[in-house]
């Protein structure tokens, strides 16, 4: 204590003079709001500075729980890109593995009130198209390739009672036959399906795999009407169209690659 | 020694009033106002008590910041040159630093020189200093600093030749 005191003495002008200065540097800031903008941006400068430097120690010192965070996150990032690269992959095989062609062509001829009906596209033998091709349009079928010009082709339609498609329910997969009875542009038949498949009117019909001229699920109409017999058999069911053939300008043939395979194995069998 | 603390408190007032209310009105070419109130502390005498003139430099400050509506200049710059003093008398007079009346006799006119530049420049230059505050107006602070210590320098000069003459 005794030692303070003497070094206070000592020092008593050094430690004066600073309490004042310390006193008059207060005055100034209470006086001034020039020095005082000046005061505070210098203990700004020395805060932020100050707590730069704790920033980076506390930082260095969580090296190893940021080490793991970065970790974790890159695990996460691996598998995403393992997905991507994987979906791209199955994108090209689908491409590769889908076995049917499209070709886009334009109706020129269309009829629909006779009991059988055709239509003329305007792509033939040239543009790739050979017999049994199918045709659809962007909301349905519309019938089957039979004679190939150069340029042109005709097309039995679907509203041809000689033409049967196979279909299927989108919602079990029950497979049957559809023809059209040769009434109504939009109403079509459907037979072949048992009645031990459940049937309610609004259920989608899609085309179905078994046909060599479709692909699997192009969606063709709904069920309207269907009378379910006495005993066990077959529903009388009646769908209505969703694409309106009458008023068709722009079609798409299919090509099946395997369409020569198929047709090899199938007289295969029947002989 | 009552006779000469009255005399100081009068010389003490009589030049904070000269100051602030003539002397900050100069404006000798449209900036230059001299510091006579320095006198005060130029004619201190030597082994008189050096902490009661940092007390007495503060409230001399203080006193004529608020007379002139200063910022906290004068009491800042008087503050700091009451307690350079010692330092700066032993630095201009050297061996002849215990001399009581120094600067009016028994020194050499180039140590009184001396000493009267350097408490005149010191002063103005923290003065400055304080009042702009900010090192881009360092040319400024530098170049009022020079010529108000010239004209301050030259009228202390002169107002020291009266203490000289009463004091003979």
């Amino acid at each position: 204590m005794r030692q303070i005191f003497n070094a206070l003495l000592k020092y008593k002008n050094t430690s004066l003079f600073l309490g004042l200065l310390f006193i008059s540097l207060l005055i100034v800031n209470q006086r001034s709001f020039y020095h005082k903008s000046v005061f505070s941006k210098i203990g700004l400068g020395i805060s932020s500075n100050f707590h730069g430097v704790s920033k980076g120690v506390s930082e260095y010192l969580n090296l190893r729980k940021t080490n793991v965070d970065l970790v974790k996150e890159n695990n996460k990032l691996k598998i995403l890109e393992i997905i991507y690269l994987q979906n791209q992959v199955l994108k090209q095989k689908t491409l590769d593995t889908f076995n049917f062609e499209v070709v886009s062509t334009k109706i020129i001829k269309n009829s629909f009130n006779k009991a059988n009906n055709y239509l003329i596209i305007n792509k033939g033998y040239e543009d790739g198209v050979t017999n049994d091709m199918g045709v659809i349009s962007a909301d349905g079928i519309i019938g089957i390739i039979n004679q190939v010009r150069a340029h042109h082709s005709s097309v039995i339609s679907i509203l041809h009672q000689d033409i049967k498609v196979n279909v299927s329910f989108k919602k079990n997969g029950a497979y049957g036959t559809l023809s059209w009875p040769g009434i109504h542009p939009k109403r079509m038949t459907l037979d072949d399906i048992s009645t031990i498949n459940s049937v309610s009117v609004g259920d989608t019909i899609v085309t179905g795999g078994m046909s060599a001229y479709f692909p699997f699920g192009i969606p063709i109409g709904v069920v309207s009407k269907f009378v379910q017999p006495k005993m066990e058999g077959y529903y009388q069911i009646e769908v209505d169209l969703f694409s309106n053939l009458t008023q068709k300008e722009f079609a798409y043939v299919i090509k099946n690659k395997d369409l020569d395979e198929i047709k090899k194995l199938n007289n295969d069998v029947s002989n | 020694m009552f006779q000469t603390n009255t005399k100081s408190f009068l010389q003490f007032t009589f030049l904070i009033l000269l100051q602030a209310f003539l002397l900050n009105n100069v404006n000798l070419f449209g900036f230059l106002n001299p510091y006579i109130y320095l006198l005060f502390f130029i004619t201190y005498r030597f082994d008189n008590n050096p902490t009661l003139l940092i007390l007495i430099g503060f409230v001399m400050g203080f006193l004529l910041d608020l007379l002139s509506q200063g910022a906290g200049g004068h009491m800042i710059a008087s503050l700091a040159i009451a307690f350079l003093r010692p330092y700066i008398i032993q630095f201009s007079f050297g061996v002849n630093s215990d001399v009581s009346m120094g600067m009016v006799r028994g020194t050499s006119l180039s140590n009184r020189l001396l000493y009267l530049a350097m408490m005149v420049f010191i002063h103005h230059l923290i003065l400055f200093i304080v009042v702009y505050f900010n090192l881009k107006s360092i040319s400024v602070i530098f170049k009022y600093t020079f010529f108000t210590t010239i004209f301050s320098f030259i009228l202390l000069w002169i107002s020291l030749s009266f203490f000289k003459t009463r004091y003979d």
